[in-house]
């Protein structure tokens, strides 16, 4: 059985999915840079993170690969000429071996821990998570996330998580890309404090343009949990497939991640129970959460559905 | 005397001012965290970096402030009230409060070295120094540039350096900008591949915008020290005014994040300081009459000109 097959039934019935939490922000908060993702600088630090969301009742590991792209080396220059002239060599060809490297560290994770998850290949906006207009085309994006999600199928991922996703537009290339891959996908959003888009598209026009492609879970992500709350209300209320949420708690300090102590892991799981009321399948948390707050989710929400 | 008016006279007099080399790649090299310039977290060893740069002999050192501006930080929010709903409290203040410091280090570091060097504050691209074309309309940059020239100068810079300016039209705001506070002005341009400016202008057209709006110098930094050799040349063809140059060494290997330029350089043992001292040499005999490093470098590098310079 794959992995993912687990993780359906469970879906289909209605139990709860734990996903995990932060990685980008839980590397700051353990005391190293975000630069590179540190997947091969510390290795050790990043695999310790995912063992940590995995003893701590994850079932779905995300990878530590957040706008991880061929572009995230490629804007930092005028273009291709300017690049090969003083970049350094081997920088298009960085963001595929980062990928590759980032799933094989949560597939190690999952085998030195010994607990059966998926590993679900993070997957972000191709350009900046907040800024819908800074999107590149759809040719571009298609043949960008196509790449990705190739890589990411050839190292053993188990599914798609497209997450802080800003538009209708990107969510949907993205999902056919996964499907072209062969992979399950989940889309994640974030939204406002009226639980739309920054597009200020809806979530019921989201699952409406989605459903042809058939996404395995539509959540919302890197949101303030009210706001988060907000757009998982708009969702339920359009769709009847599996739905998921997972806030981020503290506050964007740019480059880093300002954490505050006003979710504190019990606090965060009072939330998460309305979430679990409200219809959330997929309960899990984005920056600033940390193994403690997912360990809280999964010894106190009941795992069965229970309405 | 003003810290500036012995650069003057060494200028007039055709002599040599040594500028000082990188701030930011020499800190992240050194493991300082790249979050506020390092400015917010290691203050004390921009400060020291300062410090060696004055012990190696620059007559010159550079404020910490590349590329730090409200639009950078502002650029990551999908605006201004999603800034306020989920950001850190003290965002909207938080570039002006590190370019503040940045002087405030440099001041500090000068007092503790007791030379007499002069402390150019440095405005830089709004956008990304090697993104042309995002840089903003001639209008907006200007008042964007004006807000950080009127820190800079407050806090106490003696001079104002345009650094790696990527297009003519921000060169201009921030020169207009910058006018403003009466304080000499200094221009640098980041060339292309091709030779002329990253913007593909022409090298000589940004000399001449520069000469109309009053800038004293007029250089080239940020690029390879071959490149910078033959912008020399052009410049000193181009204009009777004092010119620079500052080059980078190694090469550019940004991390994979997507937030501002972040100043990491790798292969720069390519370039050792006696290697950059010599090609130095060269740009000297070409005319350059302000000479120091871009990224990469380090007080190493200083030294060594220095020393050439005897």
């Amino acid at each position: 059985m794959k992995p993912y097959d687990a993780i359906r039934a469970r879906l289909d019935r209605g139990d709860l999915v734990v996903l995990d939490g932060a990685i980008g922000t839980e590397i700051l908060r353990r005391d190293l840079s975000w630069a590179d993702h540190q997947v091969l600088a510390f290795p050790d630090k990043i695999r310790s993170i995912h063992e940590d969301y995995l003893r701590a009742g994850a079932d779905v590991l995300s990878t530590n690969t957040f706008q991880l792209a061929r572009r995230c080396f490629a804007s930092h220059f005028r273009d291709h000429a300017h690049m090969r002239h003083v970049g350094a060599p081997g920088l298009d060809r960085k963001a595929d071996t980062l990928l590759a490297a980032a799933v094989n560290l949560a597939k190690e994770a999952r085998s030195r821990v010994g607990r059966p998850a998926a590993i679900a290949g993070a997957v972000t906006t191709l350009e900046w998570c907040f800024r819908p207009d800074l999107a590149p085309s759809p040719e571009e994006m298609r043949e960008e996330y196509r790449e990705i999600m190739t890589t990411m199928a050839s190292a053993g991922a188990d599914l798609i998580l497209l997450e802080t996703v800003n538009s209708i537009a990107e969510a949907k290339v993205g999902l056919e890309a996964a499907r072209s891959a062969g992979l399950p996908c989940w889309v994640g959003f974030v939204c406002d404090e009226k639980g739309r888009l920054f597009t200020g598209e809806t979530l019921a026009e989201a699952e409406r343009a989605l459903a042809p492609g058939k996404p395995d879970a539509i959540l919302l992500n890197c949101a303030p949990p009210a706001d988060a709350a907000a757009g998982l209300r708009e969702l339920r209320a359009a769709r009847k497939g599996p739905c998921g949420i997972y806030p981020h708690i503290g506050r964007f300090d740019p480059p880093e991640w300002l954490f505050t102590e006003e979710f504190p892991p019990d606090r965060y799981l009072d939330e998460a129970r309305r979430w679990r009321e409200m219809g959330a399948a997929v309960i899990g948390g984005c920056c600033g959460t940390s193994p403690d707050h997912i360990a809280r989710l999964a010894g106190g929400l009941a795992p069965k559905k229970t309405s | 005397m003003p810290p500036y008016d012995r650069i003057r006279r060494t200028l007039e007099s055709g002599g040599v001012v040594l500028l000082d080399g990188a701030m930011g790649s020499e800190l992240v090299r050194r493991g300082v965290r790249w979050r506020g310039n390092g400015l917010r977290t290691s203050p004390e060893e921009v400060q020291a970096l300062h410090e060696e740069y004055l012990a190696a002999g620059a007559d010159v050192i550079r404020t910490n402030t590349f590329q730090l501006n409200p639009r950078t930080v502002l650029n990551v929010f999908r605006s201004r009230e999603h800034m306020r709903h989920i950001g850190a409290p003290d965002l909207e203040t938080r570039a002006q409060d590190l370019t503040r410091k940045a002087v405030e280090v440099a001041l500090a570091a000068r007092e503790r070295s007791g030379r007499e060097a002069a402390i150019a504050g440095v405005l830089s691209p709004l956008e990304h120094c090697f993104r042309p074309d995002l840089s903003p309309p001639e209008k907006e940059a200007e008042a964007e540039h004006a807000e950080m020239a009127a820190i800079l100068a407050g806090a106490g810079a003696d001079l104002l350096v345009l650094e790696s300016m990527n297009t003519i039209a921000e060169a201009r705001a921030a020169a207009r900008a910058a006018s403003a506070m009466h304080l000499p002005i200094w221009a640098s341009f980041v060339l292309g591949p091709e030779g002329d400016l990253l913007s593909r202008e022409k090298l000589e057209d940004a000399v001449r915008a520069m000469e109309s709006m009053g800038v004293d110098v007029v250089a080239v930094n940020c690029s390879p020290p071959v490149d910078v050799g033959a912008a020399v040349k052009r410049l000193r063809q181009a204009t009777k005014r004092p010119i620079g140059a500052y080059a980078h060494v190694g090469k550019f290997d940004p991390p994979s994040w997507k937030f501002e330029f972040h100043p990491q350089f790798s292969a720069t043992e390519e370039w050792p300081p006696e290697k950059y001292r010599d090609a130095a040499g060269a740009w000297r005999k070409a005319g350059a009459a302000a000479i120091g490093g871009c990224c990469g470098t380090g007080p190493d590098h200083v030294r060594a000109l220095r020393e050439g310079m005897r």
